[in-house]
C-alpha cells in the first residue's frame, strides 16, 4: 500500500538537500528546458542501476511533474533564473531510487492559469511508491520527496 | 533567493551536477554534458569532443577533488559550452590536466578544448574548460 504524506514540514534550512547523503545532486535555474537535464540525469542512473523499462517511464513521469510544479508555481521569473531555484537529489536505493525536489520559493500552489485543483500531485502518488510533500517551516519553499521501488 | 551564484562564465543559469565519486559519475556526467552541449548548438562533431571531455573529467577528477564528490558547473553560450570542475585540491587543477593524457594520443582536454583555465580560490582551485565551435 503506498503511504503519502501532505502536510509534514521540515525546518528552515536552506542547504536541507546538501545536508542530505545522496549520490547525485543537480541544482538548476528553475527554467521548463531544465527539466530534460533532470530526467537525463534520472535516466543515467536508473539504466546504470538494470530497474525495469516500466519503473523508470514512472519514476521519469513522476519527476517531471514535480519539476514543473517547482517551474510554474515556485518563482517569480527573475527568481526562476538563479542557479540553485530547483534542487534535485537522486539516491539510488537497493531496489529502487529515492528522489527529492526542492524549492526555496513560494512552494506549490494553484496555478494561476489553472481552474481547481492540478492532476500533477495526484498523478505524482499514483506512480510512487513513497511520497511526502512538505513546506518548509519558514514558508519559503517545498520539498517533494518520492520513492520509487521495483514491485517484486 | 539570497545566494549570489555565477557560473562558470561568470553569470547566474548554471547547472551545478555533483556525483559521489563512484560508479555514477560516468554515466550522469556523460548524459547531461551532451545535453548542455546539444543545447549550446554544438555540431556533432564538438558535440562528441564535450562527451569526452565529460569522460575524461569523470574518471580523472576524483583524484583531484577536494571532496569525496565530482562537481562541475555547467554553463552554455552562443555555440560553446563551460565547465567549471571543483572546488579542487591546490594543484589539483594541473593534476587533472595532466592526468588527461592518454598514451598514443597527448593530453586530450588540451586537444579539444579551446580554453583551459585553473583558478585559485582560497584553499582549492578550480578548472574551467571551454568547448565553442566557430563556424
Amino acid at each position: 500500500m503506498p503511504a503519502h504524506a501532505f502536510t509534514r514540514s521540515w525546518p528552515a534550512d536552506p542547504a536541507l538537500i546538501g545536508a542530505t547523503p545522496s549520490p547525485v545532486r543537480l541544482s538548476l535555474p528553475a527554467q521548463p528546458r531544465n527539466i530534460a537535464v533532470v530526467r537525463r540525469a534520472l535516466e543515467a542512473i536508473a539504466e546504470e542501476l538494470a530497474l525495469p523499462r516500466r519503473l523508470i517511464e514512472d519514476m521519469r513521469l513522476a519527476v517531471t511533474e514535480a519539476c514543473t510544479n517547482v517551474v510554474r508555481h515556485a518563482y517569480t521569473e527573475a527568481e526562476a533564473r538563479h542557479a540553485s531555484a530547483m534542487r534535485v537529489a537522486l539516491l539510488p536505493e537497493a531496489d529502487g531510487m529515492r528522489v527529492i525536489v526542492e524549492d526555496r520559493g513560494r512552494g506549490l500552489g494553484p496555478s494561476p492559469d489553472a481552474h481547481g485543483p492540478g492532476l500533477g500531485l495526484p498523478l505524482i502518488a499514483a506512480l510512487t511508491s513513497q511520497l511526502e510533500v512538505s513546506h518548509s517551516a519558514d514558508e519559503r519553499g517545498s520539498r517533494v520527496a518520492m520513492s520509487f521501488i521495483e514491485a517484486a | 533567493m539570497t545566494e549570489a551564484a555565477a557560473g562558470p562564465n561568470g553569470s547566474p543559469g548554471t547547472t551545478r551536477v555533483s556525483i559521489a565519486s563512484g560508479p555514477l559519475v560516468g554515466p550522469v556526467l556523460r548524459r547531461v554534458v551532451g545535453m548542455l552541449a546539444a543545447r549550446a548548438d554544438l555540431p556533432l562533431d564538438r558535440l562528441d569532443d564535450a562527451v569526452l571531455v565529460a569522460d575524461l573529467i569523470a574518471t580523472r577528477a576524483p583524484a583531484h577533488m577536494q571532496t569525496g564528490s565530482v562537481d562541475v558547473d555547467l554553463e552554455t553560450g552562443d555555440r560553446t559550452l563551460f565547465l567549471r570542475v571543483g572546488p579542487l585540491r591546490p594543484g589539483g587543477g594541473e593534476a587533472l590536466i595532466l592526468d588527461a593524457s592518454v598514451p598514443g594520443v597527448g593530453n586530450v582536454i588540451e586537444q579539444l578544448a579551446d580554453d583551459i583555465t585553473v583558478k585559485p580560490d582560497g584553499e582549492s582551485e578550480y578548472l574551467l574548460v571551454r568547448l565553442a565551435y566557430a563556424s
